[in-house]
C-alpha cells in the first residue's frame, strides 16, 4: 500500500474526530456491499455447514436430524466419489500446466511489437469474452461423432479413414474436455503474463546480452523469475477453475460416457439436483472447499515467499 | 545477422498465423454451419462453406417461421421449435441483468472502494479483508444454500435474484480493482476539494469519477461479462423464460438430442455477439485494469 502523504492539520481534526464517532459515511457507503456479499456468501456457508451434518434429502421436507459426520462418510464411501475425485485430478493436472504454458507462450510471441501483432491481441480476448457455454457448445459440433469439422477436417487430409467420437469415446472424452476449457482459458494468463513481461525492464536484456548470455539464458534467468508474480497468480486462479469446472461438462459430456468425464462439481451437482441429497452435496461442496484451500497453501509455500506476498 | 533476423520474423509471423487461425476457426465454423440447412450439415466431408447459403434460421428464431426445407423433409420438432424461440427473449432478459449487474457495481461498488480507498475507520480492514475473502469461496460450496436462500426469498425464477447474486460475486473483485485505482489517484485535488467544503460524496462524483474513467469502465466490463457468462446459479434458480437467461437456454437446446445441429449453431452466434463486441470496445480497459490488478 502507497505510503500516506504528510496529513494537514484539517485532516488530522478529521481522523481525531472519526476516532471518536463512528464514521457514518463511511459505515453508510459500505454497508450496503457487506449485507449482499455476507448474504450469499457467509450466511450460505454456515448454511451448508449445518446442512453437511444434517440428512438434507428434499423429497423428505421438515424433517432434518443430526447425523453427525456420517453424509462424509457415505459421500466419501461412493464409489462414484474416488471415481470424480481421480478425473478431477487428471483434469487438473492436465489442464494447468498446459493452460500455463500455451498462456506464456502465446504471451512471448505477442510481446513482439510486429506489425499486425496489435490484431492477435485483440483476438486472444475473444475465447474469454463468450459464455463458457458457447465455448462449449461450439467446441460439441466441432467434435461430434457424425459430422464434427474436426473429424471432417483429418478425413479430407486422410489421416483418418473414419470419423472419430471424440466425445462418445470414454478414452477421448477427457480430452476433448481439456482440449476445449484449453481453448477458453488461455487469454486471461496471455494478458497477465503480457503485462508481467511489459514491466520488465529492457535493460536487463541489454545487460545480460553484453554478459555473453544467448536467448535461452535471456528467458530462463531474466525473464522466468520477473514473472513469477503473474505465474502464482495464473497457476492458483487455474488450480480453482480447473477443480471447479463444471460448466464445460454439463454441455460437452453430461459426466460421460459412463463417469469418463464425471468431476467432482459434476458428482457434487448430480448427488445435489438429481438425487436432491442437500446432505450429501453440502459435504461434498465442503471437501472440495477444504481441497482447494489446502493446494492454495502448498502453492503459496513451494512458491517464494517474496513473491507470494503480492 | 539480418538473414536470422529475417527468418526469426518469418517464424514469428507462421506462429501469429497459427494463433489466429486456433482462435477463429471455431468462430467461423460456427457461424457457418449456422447459414445453412439442416441437410447440408450432414455432408461428409463438410462444406466448409455452405453452398446454399441461407439466413431462415435465423428468421425462424426470430419470427417463428420454419424454413421450408424442414417441413418437406419432416425434420420439424416441436421441442426444439420452443426452445429455439425462446431465444430472443433469453438475450433480452441476459441483457437487462448483466447491464443492472455493471450498473450496481458502478455505483455501490464504487462508493464502497472510494471509501476504502480515502476513509480511515475502525473495522475498515477487517470489512475489506472480509469481502475481498469471500471470493475464495468456490461457487459449489455455496450453491444449494443458495438456491435454497432465493426460495425463501420468494425470489425463485426471478432476474432480481439473478442481479442479486451476481452482484455480490463481483463486486469483491470491483472493490479490490477500485480501491487500488482511487489510491494511485493524486490526492491533493481530492483534498482542496475537501477545504472548499466538498463532501467525500461530492468529491467522488466531481472530481474522482472522471479521473477514474478507465478503471471504472474496466470493472464494469469484467461485470457485464461475468454476468452475462455466469451458468450455474442461473440454470438453478430459473424455470421459465421469463428469468431464463442465454446461456441456460442455449445448453437446453444443445442437450436437447433432437436439436437441430444449424438451430445451435444460431444459438451460439446470438449468444456470443454481445459480449464480442463488448470486449472489443472495451478491450484497451480490460488488459490494463487486469494489468493494474496483478502489479500491486
Amino acid at each position: 500500500m502507497a505510503d500516506q502523504p504528510v496529513t494537514s492539520p484539517f485532516q488530522q481534526s478529521r481522523i481525531k474526530l472519526g476516532r471518536r464517532a463512528p464514521n457514518l459515511y463511511a459505515w453508510a457507503t459500505i454497508l450496503p456491499v457487506l449485507i449482499l456479499v455476507a448474504a450469499f456468501t457467509l450466511y450460505p456457508f454456515g448454511f451448508a455447514a449445518s446442512m453437511g451434518v444434517r440428512k438434507y434429502i428434499l423429497t423428505q421436507p421438515n424433517v432434518h436430524p443430526f447425523v453427525g459426520l456420517r453424509n462424509f462418510e457415505q459421500v466419501i464411501g461412493d464409489e462414484l466419489f474416488s471415481v470424480s475425485a481421480r478425473n478431477t485430478l487428471t483434469f487438473t493436472l492436465l489442464s494447468v500446466p498446459l493452460v500455463t504454458l500455451l498462456g506464456l507462450s502465446v504471451a512471448l510471441l505477442l510481446n513482439n511489437r510486429l506489425r499486425g501483432f496489435g490484431v492477435l491481441r485483440a483476438l486472444v480476448l475473444l475465447p474469454w469474452a463468450i459464455p463458457l457455454v458457447s465455448a462449449g457448445i461450439i467446441w460439441k459440433l466441432i467434435l461430434h461423432g457424425q459430422f464434427g469439422s474436426l473429424s471432417g477436417l483429418l478425413y479430407q487430409f486422410g489421416l483418418i479413414e473414419q470419423y472419430i467420437p471424440w466425445l462418445s469415446n470414454a478414452n477421448l472424452a477427457m480430452l476433448s474436455v481439456v482440449f476445449a476449457h484449453l481453448w477458453r482459458e488461455f487469454p486471461l494468463p496471455v494478458i497477465l503474463f503480457l503485462a508481467g513481461l511489459q514491466n520488465i525492464p529492457p535493460e536487463l536484456y541489454d545487460a545480460a546480452k553484453v554478459d555473453g548470455a544467448g536467448a535461452w539464458a535471456r528467458f530462463r534467468w531474466v525473464t522466468l523469475p520477473l514473472l513469477r508474480a503473474p505465474l502464482l497468480v495464473v497457476v492458483i486462479y487455474e488450480t480453482m477453475i480447473g477443480v471447479a469446472v463444471f460448466d464445460m461438462v454439463y454441455v460437452l459430456t453430461g459426466g460421460g460416457p459412463g463417469s469418463a468425464t464425471t468431476l467432482i462439481s459434476w458428482f457434487a451437482y448430480t448427488a445435489t439436483f438429481k438425487f436432491l441429497n442437500l446432505g450429501h452435496g453440502a459435504a461434498l461442496s465442503f471437501i472440495i472447499a477444504i481441497a482447494l484451500a489446502l493446494l492454495i497453501i502448498v502453492y503459496l509455500r513451494v512458491l517464494p515467499r517474496q513473491e507470494a506476498a503480492t | 545477422m539480418i538473414r536470422s533476423n529475417r527468418l526469426a520474423q518469418v517464424v514469428l509471423y507462421l506462429c501469429g498465423i497459427a494463433l489466429a487461425l486456433y482462435i477463429i476457426a471455431p468462430f467461423l465454423w460456427t457461424l457457418s454451419a449456422s447459414l445453412r440447412l439442416e441437410t447440408e450439415i450432414v455432408v461428409r466431408p463438410p462444406n466448409w462453406i455452405p453452398q446454399r447459403p441461407t439466413v431462415s434460421n435465423y428468421l425462424y428464431v426470430f419470427t417463428g417461421q420454419p424454413p421450408q426445407e424442414y417441413e418437406e423433409r419432416g425434420l420439424l420438432r416441436s421441442s426444439i421449435t420452443q426452445e429455439a424461440l425462446r431465444l430472443p427473449q433469453g438475450l433480452v432478459n441476459s441483457l437487462v441483468v448483466a447491464l443492472a449487474v455493471t450498473l450496481v457495481n458502478l455505483s455501490f461498488g464504487a462508493l464502497a472502494a472510494y471509501t476504502f480507498a480515502r476513509e480511515k475507520f475502525r473495522g475498515r480492514n477487517s470489512a475489506y479483508t472480509f469481502i475481498l475473502a469471500s471470493r475464495l469461496l468456490p461457487p459449489v460450496a455455496v450453491a444449494i444454500p443458495i438456491y435454497i436462500i432465493i426460495n425463501q426469498l420468494n425470489l425463485l425464477d426471478t432476474k432480481t435474484a439473478l442481479v442479486l447474486l451476481h452482484s455480490a460475486f463481483t463486486l469483491p473483485f470491483t472493490i479490490w480493482v477500485l480501491t487500488l485505482y482511487f489510491q494511485g489517484l493524486p490526492r491533493e485535488v481530492e483534498d482542496a476539494a475537501l477545504v472548499d467544503g466538498c463532501t467525500r460524496f461530492g468529491v467522488l462524483r466531481h472530481v474522482v469519477a472522471p479521473l477514474a474513467a478507465p478503471g471504472l469502465a474496466a470493472v464494469g466490463a469484467f461485470a457485464f461479462l461475468f454476468s452475462y457468462s455466469e451458468f450455474l446459479f442461473a440454470l438453478f434458480t430459473t424455470q421459465t423464460i421469463n428469468a431464463k437467461t442465454v446461456p441456460v437456454l442455449i445448453s437446453e437446446v444443445a442437450n436437447n438430442p433432437d436439436a437441430s445441429y444449424t438451430l445451435i449453431a444460431v444459438g451460439i452466434v446470438l449468444s456470443i455477439f454481445s459480449p464480442m463486441i463488448f470486449a472489443v470496445v472495451f478491450r484497451r480497459f480490460i488488459t490494463t485494469g487486469l494489468a493494474a490488478s496483478l502489479g500491486k
